[in-house]
Formats: structure tokens, C-alpha cells, sequence
């Protein structure tokens, strides 16, 4: 077969890269110091797909050749495609040239195993490395760590990417060693570990001194497929909440499940993929990161998987109706947060308007209250906004969603907010 | 009374300066031919006084917090008519209450120049990811792009910290506005600018332009497809300019 041109192995390698849901360009600020580019603290999307999904990062393979075979992936070494690779420089190349046309934000660099993880290892770090010191390239890089690879190589690696990832992919040891035979638990938790513990170590030094390279500033973020295998949402969140809590992860991405082999291991899957159930465990997820919701009071054992029908914030409202309804005047940040209809944005304001006025039932949707879903659970000056207060059944009926049109099953959440960034809320999932 | 000033930022603080001083409740403030009806009412023409511009604002950044300036800002860029007296307003209230202007967003005159300052912001902010450079030759970065309300200036600083290193143009065509981006002196500067013929494109630029238009097709996943979702959050009116979206 011919050599292939650079723009076809672009091709084939984009396509190995697109499963991967982890494009959000933020969490790292940086300005431009000589060279070219900066970083901007929240993301900038610079053009969706026809599937709906941002595009900010040029997200690419180094290459689709792989010495592993995990039933799920469409680059595993027993499926019969064009295997192609991209030199260090090409990558590089590629970065810069789209980068100046502001097509994207920065790099997001994937790869197969080729020969071995620290082989692997070694090109990923050359691509990152001609990006920083040769082109003095200041934008953003999302780059994998290979799981099984040598921890120096991690090290050397971080000190180049803003993000470094390591994907889970399955969420029990079992499904692992089912789907992925190739990779261990280990060799993939380990460089978690190293990783987090590089960036908490690093993050002190630059205390210190300032001349001490970032370590992946912007954190560390995975992976899980969702649907591939039988565990529950509540197995899903609370590994999450374990990987947020324990080893610090910025973020934990959710893909539902698609089928790009015929595998008997695998579920059957017709139609679309479980984009409902994706849906909702960003919303669970997203519970837990910025309105103080532990795993187990959105999820228990008796009720071990998400609601589809309704979004996990007035699942849990309905079940606690004893502390509703409550004053906005006078409730606590806290309390507020965790009102159905009641953003993250919304309560910050509240809080702010409320100094200046004592706050009436219309104030509220000037700040950004959605009354729709908040009615049921608030009062303002004493006032209650509905008509009536109906029991936990007849709320859950108001409250359903019912046919949720499809665009909704977004996935939320493209940019990595902080407080008082403008958080949006109709693709971030806030409730 | 009607004011009309040159449309430009010193122009309307020079107006509500002086409408300030005077002790007078303009009808109106406007920048353009004042509307058949509004005829009979008297027009007068604010000439743009820097001076008198700079001390009104001096006055506005010790009665008012960041916050509450920059929501001004950002208002007084957004394509709405009649938004020079609900800024005048917002400014009349913020001069009384200062510092307590933060604390009330509900208020009447708070509430629409928020509202704008909130759709400017976030227009300017889509923009950062929606200028789209070519090179041409003579090795010049272009981008035309026509954004509802005028944010060129509030791109400005975000492209000039990115792209220190390029000379580039970013151009509002509709406006016939642009800003001009010269590295040698780290500066950006206004110009009126109206491009005639076609763009001279550099040999690379054909080369990245297949290329990024390969990637993009690329990209979507089948079983995800969703084209109204991408309208919702790409609508038409933004392709113009996309190299993607234009074959
Ligand atoms: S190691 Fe990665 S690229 Fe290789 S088969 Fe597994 S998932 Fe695919």
C-alpha cells in the first residue's frame, strides 16, 4: 500500500481519538510569555460536531497500532485496519498550524501501545517536548499517560502537559480483567497515584520558587465507560467520589457505551448508546463537585441506579421534603444549593441581592431562579410560590421530565467551571 | 431634550457629563439620525470632549466598584436601541448609591443593563473560540467575523496576549471596523478597513485549510448524531466565517 499523506493518517488518527470525551481546555491559566499562545481559565469551544460536542482541542492519536486487544476499542491489535503513526515533529506541526488559525484551544494527544508503554511513552514525551521548548507553544496539552509505563516517564511527560489523563475506562477490577485483559488495575492506578502525588508535591515547590517547572497544573482527569459492563450508577458515583477524594482527580468523564466490535463478551447494544444514563451520572457528578452532595445521599443500595426520568437534585429533594420549604431570605448558602431550580449562579446571587433588599417571590427569576422546579421548595418574605403543596408522589409528577428531547442528552459540562465562572448551565447539567 | 453623540465611548460620557452637569433628564441619547417623531423635539449635538470624558469616568471609578464598571462596559458595546438611557439611569443610580450598586441586582435600572453587559460578555467570550485566522501572503493573520454586538475591542486583549508573535487583522466587515494587531510594538489599534478584492491566501494556508476540514468530518460520532444540537449551539449565522462549514 502507498505511503500515506499526512492528511490521511489525520484522518484515521482523529477517528481513534474521537471516543474519547475528555476535551474541556480549562482549569489552567496561563499567559503568553514570548512564543506563541496562551491558556484561558475556562474553556473556549471553537466549533461543534454534527453530533453536537465542542470542539476545542486538536484530539488525536499518535498512532492506532497497538499491542493490546481490549474488546471494546476499535484500535485493538486483533482488529484488521490501517495501522498509521505520526512522527513527534508532525504532531507538533499539526498543533502549531491550527493553533495560529485559532481553530482550537490546544492539544489533546491519545495513542495506541506501540512496542511496548515506555517506547510509547518516550514519543509522547518528544511531541509535548518540540511543542514547549521548540516552538515555545503556550497553549494547552492534554496528553495520556500509557498505563503500565515507567513512573520517570511519567514525571518527564507531566512537566509538558497541563493535563495528563489515565483512563479507567471499566469500573470494576472485573469487568477490567474481562474487557481489557491486557491492563491491570495496578498499572493504571499506580500512575494515578504518581501523578497525583507529582502535582500536590510540585504545586508546593512553586511556592516556593517559581522557577520549579508545573507538574500537569490543570490536574488529572479519567475515564469510564458506561454500559459496557453490569455495574451500577451507584458503583460508578462512588468510585468517582473515591477518585475525586482519594487520589484528587479533577474530573471523571462518563461515555456511554458505543459498540465498535463484535464481541460476545459484550452487551448487545441496538440503537443509540445509553446517552440518558450518561446524562445523569454528569448531573450526579456534578452534584458532588460543587453543591456538596455526598454518593450515598443521591444513591443507596436499595436504590442502587439513577432516575432517568428525574434528575438526581429533586430526586433527592422529594425524599427529604422535611427540610423544605425554605426561606431565601434567610437560608444558608448551602441550603440553597441543594434546592431543585437553584444553580450554583443563582444562589450566589441570592445571596448577594438579599444584602441589599429583602427578596420577594418575583425577584427570583431576575436571578436566575427557575420557579418551574424551585416553587414547590421555597418561600420568599414567608410566601410560597405554588398553588398548593403536593405530596412527595404529586410533586414527583410535576417534576418528571417528561420526554426529554434528545438534544438534552448532551454531554454537560464542557468546561470545568469554578465559582463565579459563567457557567452554562444548558450544557454543564447544573440543576 | 435629545442628545446625540459620535457613537464613540468618550461620546456618550461626554453626554451624560454634560447632561449630568445641566441637571436635565435627556429623552433620549442617540448616535444616529434621530426617528420622524422625535423631530420636534430639540437635537443637540454633544461634541466629543476626551477631558471632560476621562474626568466623568475618573469620577465613576471611585464612586463605583470593578464589577459595577465593567457591567457598564460591556452594556454600552451591545447592538440595542435606547441602550444609552438605560445606561444613563443605571449611572445615575450608581453615582447616589456606590459601592451598594453590587447588592442590587433586582433593582429596575440594574436589572436590563445587566441583562446586555450578560449577552455582550458572553458573545465576546464565543468569539474568542469563533475568529478564525487565515494567512495570507505578506505573512498577515486574517479574520473577518460578524458578531451581533460590537466586541472587537473586548477580544482585542485575549488575541493579543495569544498571538504576540502574528501580525493580525480582525475585521467586522458589517461595521467596516477592525482592529489591527502590530507585534513589533505589542499594541492593537482601530481602523476602518473594507477589503475589495479577494483575499491573497499563503501556500500553507490552502494546506491547513483541507486539512482542518478533513479533521472536522472526522470528528462527529454516528451514533451521536444530533444536528440540532449543533444549530442550538452553533447557530447558522456564526458558519459564515468557518472554514469548516464553507466548501
Ligand atoms: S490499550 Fe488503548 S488503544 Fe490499545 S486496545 Fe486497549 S484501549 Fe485500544
Amino acid at each position: 500500500m502507498a505511503e500515506p499523506t499526512l492528511a490521511e493518517k489525520l484522518e484515521i488518527l482523529a477517528d481513534g481519538a474521537k471516543y474519547d470525551v475528555s476535551c474541556a481546555s480549562s482549569g489552567s491559566s496561563r499567559k503568553g510569555k514570548g512564543g506563541i499562545g496562551n491558556a484561558a481559565q475556562c474553556g473556549i469551544c471553537h466549533s461543534w460536531t454534527a453530533d453536537g460536542r465542542c470542539v476545542s482541542l486538536l484530539k488525536i492519536l499518535l498512532t492506532n497500532v497497538c499491542i493490546y486487544d481490549c474488546a471494546y476499542c476499535v484500535n485493538r491489535r486483533s482488529n484488521d485496519i490501517r495501522r498509521v503513526m505520526l512522527t513527534p515533529a508532525e504532531v507538533a506541526e499539526l498543533t502549531i498550524g491550527f493553533y495560529r488559525r485559532n481553530a482550537i484551544e490546544g492539544l489533546f494527544l491519545s495513542t495506541g501501545v506501540i512496542r511496548n508503554p515506555d517506547y510509547t511513552m518516550e514519543l509522547l514525551i518528544e511531541a509535548t517536548r518540540q511543542l514547549r521548548e521548540e516552538y515555545r507553544f503556550n497553549g494547552y496539552i492534554h496528553v495520556k499517560v500509557v498505563p503500565g509505563a515507567d513512573l520517570a516517564l511519567v514525571e518527564r511527560l507531566g512537566r509538558h502537559a497541563d493535563r495528563v489523563s489515565i483512563n479507567m475506562e471499566l469500573p470494576s477490577r472485573e469487568s477490567l480483567a474481562l474487557l481489557a485483559p491486557d491492563k491491570s488495575r495496578e498499572s493504571i492506578v499506580g500512575p494515578m497515584k504518581r501523578v497525583g502525588e507529582l502535582i500536590v508535591q510540585t504545586r508546593e515547590e512553586r511556592k516556593v520558587s517559581r522557577k520549579m517547572p508545573p507538574f500537569a497544573p490543570a490536574g488529572q482527569s479519567t475515564q469510564l465507560i458506561v454500559g459496557a459492563s453490569g455495574e451500577t450508577d451507584l458503583q460508578i458515583i462512588s468510585l468517582a467520589a473515591g477518585l475525586y477524594g482519594r487520589l484528587s482527580l479533577k474530573r471523571v468523564y462518563y461515555s456511554a457505551f458505543i459498540s465498535v466490535n463484535r464481541d460476545e463478551r459484550l452487551p448487545a447494544v441496538v440503537g443509540t448508546p445509553p446517552l440518558a444514563r450518561e446524562h445523569r451520572l454528569y448531573q450526579a457528578d456534578w452534584l458532588m463537585r460543587y453543591y456538596g452532595f455526598a454518593a450515598g445521599e443521591l444513591l443507596d443500595e436499595e436504590r442502587p441506579n439513577l432516575d432517568l426520568s428525574l434528575d438526581p437534585k429533586a430526586g433527592w429533594a422529594l425524599r427529604n421534603l422535611h427540610l423544605f420549604p425554605v426561606e431565601v431570605n434567610r437560608a444558608d448558602y448551602e441550603a440553597l444549593l441543594r434546592v431543585p431550580g437553584i444553580g450554583v449562579r443563582s444562589a450566589q446571587r441570592i445571596v448577594l441581592a438579599r444584602r441589599g433588599s429583602h427578596l420577594s417571590l418575583d425577584d427570583l427569576p431576575r436571578l436566575g431562579v427557575v420557579m418551574k422546579r424551585a416553587r414547590y421548595f421555597i418561600t420568599a418574605r414567608g410566601r410560597f410560590a405554588a398553588d398548593l403543596t403536593p405530596d412527595a408522589a404529586g410533586l414527583r409528577l410535576r417534576l418528571t421530565e417528561k420526554p426529554l428531547r434528545r438534544e438534552r442528552w448532551s454531554q454537560p459540562s464542557l468546561f470545568d467551571g469554578g465559582a463565579g465562572m459563567d457557567i452554562r448551565s444548558t450544557i454543564t447539567g447544573e440543576l | 431634550m435629545i442628545l446625540r453623540y459620535d457613537g464613540t465611548f468618550a461620546g456618550f460620557l461626554t453626554a451624560v457629563a454634560l447632561a449630568r452637569e445641566r441637571g436635565v433628564e435627556p429623552e433620549a441619547i442617540i448616535d444616529q439620525q434621530p426617528e420622524q417623531q422625535a423631530l420636534f423635539a430639540a437635537v443637540e449635538e454633544v461634541a466629543t470632549d476626551r477631558q471632560r470624558a476621562a474626568a466623568f469616568y475618573g469620577l465613576l471609578r471611585r464612586t463605583l466598584t470593578p464589577g459595577a464598571l465593567h457591567t457598564f462596559r460591556l452594556a454600552f458595546r451591545a447592538a440595542e436601541p435606547g441602550k444609552e438611557l438605560l445606561l444613563f439611569h443605571f449611572l445615575q443610580l450608581g453615582v447616589v448609591v456606590g459601592q451598594q450598586l453590587d447588592g442590587m441586582l433586582a433593582h429596575e435600572r440594574v436589572v436590563p443593563v445587566w441583562k446586555l453587559a450578560r449577552a455582550v460578555g458572553r458573545e465576546a467570550h464565543r468569539y474568542k473560540g469563533l475568529v478564525r485566522f487565515q494567512h495570507l501572503d505578506g505573512d498577515i493573520w486574517y479574520a473577518a467575523i460578524e458578531p451581533e454586538h460590537r466586541i472587537l475591542p473586548l477580544v482585542a486583549p485575549h488575541f493579543a496576549d495569544r498571538f504576540a508573535d502574528q501580525r493580525w487583522i480582525i475585521h467586522d466587515p458589517r461595521r467596516g471596523e477592525a482592529i489591527i494587531f502590530d507585534p513589533s510594538r505589542r499594541t492593537w489599534t482601530d481602523a476602518e478597513l473594507e477589503v475589495t478584492g479577494p483575499l491573497q491566501l499563503s501556500n500553507g494556508e490552502r494546506l491547513f485549510r483541507d486539512l482542518w476540514q478533513r479533521y472536522f468530518d472526522r470528528l462527529a460520532i454516528e451514533e451521536r448524531r444530533n444536528p440540532e444540537l449543533q444549530r442550538q449551539h452553533l447557530p447558522l449565522k456564526h458558519r459564515r466565517h468557518l472554514p469548516e462549514f464553507d466548501r
